[in-house]
C-alpha cells in the first residue's frame, strides 16, 4: 500500500526515533546524576565536621569526594549538551536562522565533537585498560581501591558525547532537509545559575 | 616553525565565533590543526597522548571541587530568597538619602559577593525587584541598569569567587614552572586562600568608588537620580534590618572566614556555604523537591560546561605546546623594550580585548598558562598578577557587546533598550579600568594584606 503523500520517508522515521530515545535517555542521565551535586555538598561537609568537630577523619570518605565530583561532570557533559549549554559565542549564532544554525551545529558535531571523542578514546582505551590490568587503586592504603573504575569515567564521557553528537548532527540534518524536527527534551531554562 | 603556534591562536579564535560550544570548539579545532600540522612533519602527535591523563588530573584536581560546591550554594541561595529581604530592607534604611536605592543595590551586591558570588544569580534578582522600583522612582534607565550590571560583577572579584579560584589553580601551576625554570627547587607555593586575601582590598575600592559615583551623580544630576522616595517606612526597621543582614552575614563569616582564618581550604568552606544555604532555604520554608531538582540541575550543567572547557583547553594547551608556541611567547615577552612594565601592558591589553569575545573561563585556561610563566620569570608578584587579571576578567562581564552581565540583566528585563545597557555600564567599565591602573600605580593595595596575614 503506498504511504500518503504527507508522511515522511522511512529514514526520517528512523532519525526521530533515535532523537527521541538518545535525548529520553541523556535526561534520565543527568536528572540521576544531578543528585551527585547534593551528595557531594553532603560528604564534604560532613568531612570538615568530622575534622574539627570530632578530630577524626577516613581518607576513604575523603577520597569519596573526589569520586562523586569526577562522576558529577563526567557524566553531566552529554546530558549538559543535549539541553544545549555547553557555552557558545553567540556573537553571530544569536542572528542566526535556524538552517544556519542548523549548519553550524551539524558541520560542528561531523568535525569537532565525533573526532575529539573518538581520538579521546583511541588514545584513552590503552590508559584505561593498563589500570584494569593492575587493578590500580589509591596510592593511600586506607583510600578508594576503585581507581581503574574512576578512570574509565573518561571512555564512558567520550560514548555518551559521541551518542549526543549523533542526536545533534541527526537534528541539523532534518532541519535542513526541512522536516519538523522533533523537539529535544528540554529542562525548563533559567539564568540564575550562569556564572 | 613557532609561527604556526600564533596561527593555530588565530584559527581558533575565528572558530569560536562560529558559535558552536567553546569547549568542543577549542578541543576539535586543536586536534584538527595537529593532524595536518603532523601530515607535514610540523607536529608530533605524541604531544597528545597525554590527554587521557590531563583529564584524570581535571577529575582529580582537589582545588577544583570549590567549583560546583559555590554554584550549588549560589544558586540556592537565589531560592532562598536572602537577596530580596535584603534589597527590601538596605532601600529602607537609604530612604530620604540622594542616590539611596543605588547605593542599596550596591551594598547588596557586595553582601551577595561575599558570600558566594554567581554573577547571574545577583543580577538576575536585582533586575527583577530593583530594577523596576527603580524606574518607577525615576532613576534614568541607563543608570539604573549599569549600577545592577556592576554590582552583580561584584561577585567576580570579591572573594569568594569562582575567578579567583580558576586564577588560582592556573597561576599555581605557572608559579610552580616559572620557579622551576630558574633552577629554584624548592619552589614557593601560591593557594588560592592568596588571592582571595589580595582580592579584599581592591574589592571594597570597587565598592567604595561605585557608591562615589552614584552619589556623585544624584548630587549634580538630581533629574537622572532622584531621592529615594516611597513609602514611608514602617515602625520596626531595626528589627527587619537584622532579620535580614544576619543570615548572609552568617554566610560571609562561615564560608570567608573560615578561609581567611586558615581553619579550612576554599573547597571544604564551599560545602559548609552550600549546607549553610541549603538550611536557609529551608528555613525560610523555600525547599521544595522542585526546588531541590532546579538547584541541583543547574549546578550539573554549569559544572559540565566548565569542566569540557578544561578538556578542550588541555587539546589547545598540548598542541600550542608541541608547535613550540610556548618558547615563541616567551622571546616575544621578554625582549620588549621597557621589560615588565610593557609586558604587563600589552598582557592587560590582550586579555581585556579577548575579554569583549570570549568568557573568563577560556581566557583564564587558554591566554593565561600561556603568558603567566614568562611574567613571572620576568620577577612579577604572583598575587599582584592574580588579582590584576581578575580585575579584567571581571570588566570583560560588563563589556559589551558580550559582557555576560549584560546578557543575564536582557534576558529580565527584555524592554530595557540595548543602547542604555551599554550606555549605562560604560561609567562602570571606567571605574574598573581605573582602580587596574591604581593597583599597577600601588601593587601594595593587593599585597599588604598577605603579607600582613603571612607574618
Amino acid at each position: 500500500m503506498p504511504l500518503p503523500d504527507s508522511s515522511p520517508p522511512y529514514s526520517t522515521h528512523i532519525l526521530a526515533q533515535f532523537i527521541r530515545y538518545q535525548n529520553h535517555l541523556q535526561t534520565q542521565i543527568g536528572h540521576i546524576v544531578a543528585w551527585a551535586s547534593l551528595i557531594l555538598v553532603g560528604i564534604t561537609a560532613l568531612v570538615v565536621i568530622l575534622r574539627y568537630g570530632f578530630d577524626t577523619g577516613s581518607i576513604a570518605l575523603q577520597e569519596s569526594i573526589m569520586y562523586t565530583h569526577a562522576i558529577l561532570f563526567m557524566l553531566g557533559m552529554a546530558y549538559t549538551y543535549q539541553q544545549d549549554k555547553h557555552v557558545r559565542v553567540d556573537v553571530f549564532y544569536a542572528h542566526y536562522s535556524s538552517k544556519q544554525r542548523a549548519w553550524v551545529n551539524l558541520l560542528g558535531t561531523l568535525l569537532m565533537t565525533l573526532p575529539t571523542m573518538a581520538f579521546i578514546i583511541w588514545v584513552g582505551w590503552d590508559y584505561v585498560a593498563l589500570s584494569w590490568k593492575i587493578g590500580e587503586t589509591s596510592v593511600e592504603s586506607s583510600g578508594l581501591a576503585y581507581l581503574y573504575l574512576l578512570k574509565t569515567l573518561i571512555l564512558i564521557m567520550a560514548a555518551l558525547l559521541i551518542s549526543q553528537a549523533l542526536s545533534v548532527a541527526a537534528q541539523a540534518s532534518l532541519t535542513l532537509c526541512a522536516q519538523p524536527a522533533s523537539l529535544p527534551e528540554k529542562d525548563n531554562d533559567h539564568l540564575e545559575g550562569k556564572l | 616553525m613557532e609561527w604556526l603556534a600564533l596561527v593555530l591562536f588565530a584559527v581558533i579564535f575565528i572558530a569560536l565565533l562560529i558559535g558552536f560550544p567553546v569547549a568542543l570548539t577549542l578541543a576539535g579545532t586543536s586536534l584538527l590543526f595537529a593532524l595536518i600540522a603532523n601530515a607535514f612533519g610540523a607536529f608530533d602527535m605524541a604531544f597528545l597522548h597525554s590527554i587521557p591523563s590531563r583529564i584524570f588530573s581535571i577529575m582529580s584536581n582537589e582545588i577544583l571541587i570549590a567549583v560546583p560546591l559555590f554554584i550549588f550554594m549560589g544558586v540556592m541561595l537565589e531560592k532562598s530568597k536572602i537577596a530580596e529581604n535584603l534589597l527590601h530592607t538596605m532601600d529602607e534604611v537609604m530612604r530620604g538619602i540622594k542616590g539611596g536605592l543605588g547605593i542599596a543595590v550596591i551594598i547588596v551586591g557586595m553582601l551577595l559577593a561575599a558570600s558566594t558570588g554567581i554573577v547571574g544569580a545577583t543580577v538576575v534578582t536585582m533586575g527583577l525587584l530593583a530594577l523596576p522600583t527603580m524606574l518607577k522612582q525615576g532613576y534614568c534607565p541607563r543608570i539604573a541598569s549599569g549600577t545592577i550590571c556592576a554590582s552583580g560583577t561584584l561577585g567576580q572579584i570579591i572573594p569568594p569567587s569562582i575567578v579567583l579560584i580558576l586564577l588560582g589553580d592556573v597561576l599555581s601551576s605557572s608559579y610552580q614552572q616559572a620557579q622551576l625554570n630558574q633552577g629554584i627547587f624548592s619552589p614557593e607555593a601560591l593557594s588560592v586562600g592568596d588571592l582571595f586575601i589580595g582580592a579584599l582590598l581592591p574589592g571594597m575600592i570597587l565598592v567604595v568608588l561605585y557608591m562615589l559615583y552614584i552619589f556623585y551623580k544624584a548630587m549634580t544630576r538630581p533629574d537622572l537620580i532622584p531621592n529615594n522616595i516611597g513609602e514611608p517606612v514602617a515602625p520596626g526597621l531595626g528589627k527587619r534590618v537584622l532579620k535580614s543582614l544576619v543570615p548572609p552575614l552568617a554566610l560571609i563569616l562561615l564560608v570567608l572566614g573560615s578561609i581567611l582564618g586558615g581553619f579550612a581550604t576554599p573547597t571544604e568552606a564551599a560545602s559548609l556555604g552550600a549546607l549553610g544555604a541549603l538550611l536557609l532555604a529551608m528555613v525560610n520554608k523555600k525547599l521544595s523537591l522542585e526546588t531541590l531538582n532546579h538547584v541541583m540541575r543547574n549546578t550539573l550543567q554549569v559544572t559540565s560546561m566548565i569542566f569540557l572547557i578544561f578538556i578542550g583547553a588541555a587539546f589547545f594547551a598540548l598542541v600550542f605546546k608541541g608547535l613550540g608556541g610556548d618558547d615563541l611567547i616567551t622571546e616575544l615577552l621578554t625582549d620588549l623594550p621597557g621589560g615588565i612594565f610593557t609586558a604587563m601592558l600589552i598582557v592587560m591589553a590582550l586579555l581585556f580585548i579577548l575579554g569583549f569575545f570570549l568568557d573568563f573561563i577560556e581566557i583564564t585556561y587558554v591566554v593565561v598558562p600561556v603568558v603567566a610563566p614568562v611574567l613571572l620569570m620576568m620577577g612579577v608578584d604572583p598575587i599582584w598578577l592574580g588579582i590584576m587579571i581578575a580585575i579584567n576578567l571581571q570588566t570583560a562581564f560588563l563589556t559589551p557587546p558580550f559582557g555576560f552581565a549584560l546578557f543575564y540583566l536582557k534576558g529580565v528585563a527584555s524592554n530595557l533598550k540595548t543602547s542604555d545597557l551599554y550606555k549605562g555600564v560604560m561609567p562602570f567599565i571606567l571605574i574598573q579600568l581605573s582602580v587596574l591602573v591604581l593597583i599597577a600605580i600601588w601593587p601594595e593595595l593587593v599585597t599588604w594584606l598577605p603579607s600582613l596575614v603571612y607574618s
